[in-house]
């Protein structure tokens, strides 16, 4: 029987037009809040009928405005999403939630504050590390983040709306992880570009509306006898930043299939869920803390002692890439980051030591982010392919 | 520059021609490709296999298989100097770092933020000098005492350069201390891979025996040249292309081959 789900092609429509829906719902009353970092809790978001809208930058859009105030030695990743927020591109957002993710994001979030000017605007502190007083800390971030949304919305952040809110985004994170299986497969039955564009498409949706289409994607992709990515001789994991570009992915995917997208147009906001605690805040907390795996936060192997075997720090800090590499059939990774990203390019040194440990061929590569300047990516993950092929 | 190179099904090299590559040559590898089949007295039809590699890989309609250059390099290298581990290309546009195993890249890096440390930093700077790129080499060599010059950007040791000139440093040591900005900036880059002898230097910058010698200090070990430091990409690709060739004839087939009519370039991707 022919597979007439089109879930693939709405995602893919969702990710071209990613403003279109939030537009729509604004018009219908609806308020929109941008934000620019995973760790942002956005089941506090929805649990006030918020829309939580992920902002990116632009690799198409030549960085102009933000040359006004950001120097081009800078993020290039920030220049772009601040150029953008220039542009008035997310003119559609009632406010921003930032989060202290890194320093560049911090200082930027100043500017985007005080040049754009939102309703309303809420900056959160997120600890550099994951011990149990760094999750108390944060825990207090997410109770300040609570009073201003219910200043902001004139609605109280009940138990009940937060926890129905964390079932909404717990089934999404099952759901992603469920289409995740389906790259399992050789050749995979979605793509590394259907995935990301999947992802971008969640990340513009009200949480409900993003179920709805994981399931109608899921059911399309479990059905597909034609159409799906040809074998490649490298199962690819990618770990990244931020990729959040198809142009970018199908230069990996001419030579590759990508199977784990290990950063945020990936699996990053997706692993682990959050436990409804009897005080939900706290789960929140815990879940934020422990499973988003950022290079801007610290992991050690053991808190506290004073000689540290560096086999089991890389263990505790990137243990869970050696299940995805095994569960995945991974036999290569890429560490592809968006040029002068200090906080993943100190990370990259040790994260090649562990992939070496676990016997994954690796390389890194930094990229501009625009379009205009992807040949030299293409060169490098080219000779990258060849030197493994 | 556009380089090719010809070898008969045993390796041997039958014919080598380079020309200029610029806005409008990059579009005509077919004419290069044409004087490289007069010097060697055939015709298009007789060759076997064609592998195009570098910026331009794309820009060859009548390749049968774009491979990079960082492959093609490593195999050209390894069949100068079947001892290399470690090979440097500095070319115009890049440096790049390949560890090699039997003729194979087993790992690379290569340089990402800027011209510093390539063949460009020098020309730019060898302007700001009055002299010609290709007398820099001797010219450091009679340095008794090199000129720090700073191996960050080009733009700034050009004005750095003009400003020591203005101070009264010689010529040869401000020469010898840009050699030493760019082997410095390369020689980080290779650090990265963990340096292993053989190290072999090519690219246009190979030439220069300056550089040379500041990249021995550096690496604190002997760097071989080839004869013609300039080829050894195209040689790799040479050299791949028969192995492709004899691989497949080998299985009985016929390797997959474009059709052989030399036409210029009409995309640019």
């Amino acid at each position: 029987m022919p597979n007439d789900s089109r879930g693939l092609a709405k995602a893919k429509q969702v990710y071209q037009e990613r403003s279109r829906r939030a537009r729509q719902l604004r018009a219908e009353g609806s308020r929109v809040i941008g934000y620019p970092c995973v760790y942002v809790p956005v089941e506090m978001l929805s649990a006030l009928g918020l829309v939580p809208y992920r902002t990116y930058g632009d690799i198409r859009e030549p960085v102009t405005e933000a040359d006004r105030a950001l120097p081009t030695s800078f993020c290039p990743f920030m220049r772009s999403c601040f150029d953008c927020a220039l542009k008035a591109k997310d003119d559609f957002l009632d406010g921003m939630v930032v989060a202290h993710s890194c320093d560049p994001q911090e200082k930027t979030a100043r500017l985007w504050e005080s040049y754009v000017g939102y309703p309303y605007f809420h900056f959160m502190d997120v600890p550099g590390t994951v011990r149990p007083e760094a999750v108390e800390y944060f825990g207090g971030q997410l109770s300040d983040l609570k009073a201003t949304l219910e200043a902001f919305t004139g609605q109280e952040l009940t138990v009940e709306r937060l926890r129905s809110a964390i079932q909404f985004h717990n089934e999404q994170r099952a759901l992603v992880k469920e289409l995740y299986e389906l790259t399992k497969p050789a050749p995979p039955l979605v793509s590394g570009t259907e995935m990301l564009q999947v992802v971008k498409a969640l990340m513009s949706l009200p949480v409900a509306e993003g179920n709805d289409l994981l399931k109608e994607v899921i059911g399309e992709v479990q059905g597909r006898t034609t159409g799906g990515p040809e074998l490649k001789p490298v199962r690819l994991l990618v770990w990244s930043s931020t990729l959040d570009d198809v142009a970018i992915m199908e230069i990996l995917e001419s030579g590759a299939n990508v199977v784990m997208d290990e950063g945020c147009g990936g699996m990053r906001a997706y692993r682990g869920e959050v436990k409804l605690t009897d005080e939900p805040m706290d789960g929140l907390a815990r879940h934020y803390m422990d499973d988003i795996t950022c290079a801007r936060t610290f992991r050690q192997g053991a808190d506290g002692e004073t000689t540290k075997e560096y086999s089991q720090d890389l263990e505790k800090r990137f243990g869970y890439l050696k299940d995805v590499v095994e569960e995945w059939s991974i036999n290569a990774a890429i560490l592809l980051l968006v040029r002068y990203c200090d906080p993943f390019a100190f990370e990259v040194p040790s994260l090649r030591d562990y992939f070496d440990a676990v016997g994954i061929p690796s390389i890194y590569i930094e990229y501009d982010y625009a379009e205009g300047a992807l040949a030299p990516l293409r060169t490098r993950v080219e000779a990258f392919f060849e030197t493994i092929g | 520059m556009t380089k090719v190179l010809l070898t008969d099904v045993d390796g041997k090299v039958l014919s080598v021609v380079k020309g200029p590559t610029g806005p409008e040559h990059r579009r005509l590898a077919n004419e290069v490709m044409q004087r490289a089949l007069e010097q060697a007295n055939l015709q298009l039809d007789l060759v076997s296999y064609v592998v195009a590699t570098g910026y331009g890989r794309l820009n060859v309609p009548f390749a049968d298989r774009r491979i990079t250059e960082l492959t093609c390099h490593a195999r050209g290298v390894y069949s100068l100097f079947p001892h290399v581990k470690t090979a440097i290309d500095i070319g115009g546009q890049d440096a790049k770092c390949m560890k090699v195993s039997h003729g194979r890249v087993v790992n690379f890096a290569m340089n990402d933020k800027c011209a510093a440390g390539t063949g460009r930093f020098l020309e730019v700077i060898a302007v700001a000098l009055g002299v010609k790129v290709e007398d820099m080499g001797d010219i450091s060599l009679r340095s008794r005492k090199k000129v720090h010059v700073s191996n960050l950007c080009t733009v700034f040791a050009r004005q750095e350069v003009v400003a020591r000139l203005s101070e009264g440093e010689k010529l040869e040591d401000i020469v010898a201390g840009l050699h030493d900005a760019v082997a410095s900036r390369v020689v980080g880059l290779a650090r990265t891979l963990r340096i292993e002898p053989d190290v072999v230097l090519t690219g246009g910058v190979a030439k220069n025996n300056g550089i040379v010698r500041a990249m021995q200090e550096h690496l604190r070990c002997e760097v071989l040249v080839p004869e013609d430091p300039l080829i050894t990409g195209a040689l790799g690709a040479a050299i791949l292309a028969k192995d492709l060739w004899q691989e497949s004839v080998a299985r009985g087939e016929r390797a997959p081959t474009e059709l052989r009519r030399l036409k210029k370039a009409t995309f640019f991707t």
